[in-house]
């Protein structure tokens, strides 16, 4: 039952990456359409979940191991208090850019319902992987997808 | 209308979509069948040329230059579709477009626009590196398009980022204007003041 709602839910695997911009950790604002081109993962994630806290180092080796590749991290904290997710976001060191989304609208286009939720976005901007929560070893369900989007 | 008009854009693009994969094509353009099914005759060993092996068939030259022209139709009609969606979603009457532009921008980093029109906030624009850079070479962006009524009205712009010396800025810019019968064009201006060393904001009203 569970898992015939998941399907049910709606999601924007298939379709254009909405685009959206958003200001970083570093003052900089980021445009998810201006990485056309490369392949893209963006992470919305929660101070206050556990999932995500465990997740965000394992994204950080992924987008270690594979900027060079063409692929892009973002991570995109959800928190409304921002000031604790930028403290929050500083403590945990990634490597990728974390922007900060303070508005409703960019998780109602991509119908972000849980955290994490992880997408992967391909050269052309199509969403073409998402996943909800993380397990260990969900990292490497991402590399094959990422490996499989590096190629194209 | 509205409703239609997307449907038909929607339309428009599934059918350039369909092309651009290479889908079936009109059955018109099918070669012809065979209309003489009598058997061929045994010494056919001299009659058939060799076709040259690079070269297209020349129906399929001809199927693909139809193509061509139907994804070319597809583009106007995609263009037409769309001037007409904003003719009908911002008649002239009420039209008001916002532009912005950059001069120099030496002593000002664009970091946000945030535009209110008689004290409601209608546009908030990020700008990344890209898009100011954009701007300082010369673009003009096209930040706002919506409608107001007929009478006047009050347009309040605040422009954030960093000022002389990488301090954190932030200006606004006010104008009263009257909106008339005919579309209304308004360009938010960021110039330098060399003799001040300071970035000056103006809103111009385009009659």
């Amino acid at each position: 039952m569970a898992a015939a709602s998941i399907a049910a839910a709606p999601s924007t695997v298939g379709k254009p990456a909405p685009d959206f911009v958003l200001r970083g950790l570093d003052g900089r604002n980021l445009r998810l359409s201006e990485f056309r081109g490369q392949v893209v993962l963006v992470n919305f994630w929660s101070r206050s979940d556990g999932d995500s806290r465990q997740q965000m180092p394992a994204l950080d080796r992924i987008n270690i191991t594979y900027q060079r590749a063409g692929l892009v991290v973002l991570g995109v904290s959800v928190d409304e208090d921002l000031r604790r997710s930028k403290e929050f976001a500083t403590a945990m060191g990634v490597s990728y850019p974390i922007l900060f989304d303070t508005g409703t609208e960019i998780g109602q286009d991509y119908f972000i319902q849980k955290m994490p939720m992880t997408i992967l976005v391909d050269r052309s901007g199509v969403v073409r992987y998402s996943a909800v929560g993380f397990r260990r070893g969900d990292e490497r369900v991402y590399l094959d997808h990422i490996r499989e989007l590096l190629r194209e | 209308m509205n409703f239609k008009l997307r449907t038909l854009t929607l339309c428009a693009a599934l059918l350039a979509t369909g092309l651009a994969a290479g889908q079936t094509p009109p059955p018109a353009q099918t070669p012809p069948p065979a209309t003489d099914a009598a058997p061929q005759p045994a010494d056919a060993q001299a009659t058939p040329p060799a076709p040259a092996p690079d070269a297209p068939p020349p129906e399929l030259k001809t199927l693909d230059q139809e193509v061509q022209g139907l994804k070319k139709d597809v583009v106007d009609l995609n263009k037409d579709l769309f001037v007409l969606q904003e003719e009908l979603l911002f008649p002239a009457n009420t039209q008001v477009a916002l532009y912005i532009s950059m001069d120099v921008g030496t002593f000002f980093a664009l970091d946000s626009v945030t535009v209110k029109i008689d004290n409601k906030e209608v546009k908030n624009y990020l700008y990344t590196a890209r898009e100011a850079d954009a701007l300082l070479k010369g673009g003009v962006q096209q930040i706002y398009l919506g409608n107001l009524k007929v009478g006047k009205h009050e347009l309040v712009a605040f422009f954030t980022g960093k000022g002389p010396v990488e301090r954190d800025y932030k200006r606004g810019a006010t104008i009263n204007f009257d909106k008339g019968v005919g579309a209304k064009y308004l360009e938010l201006k960021i110039t330098d003041r060399v003799p001040k060393h300071q970035p000056e904001f103006m809103i111009k009203d385009w009659e």
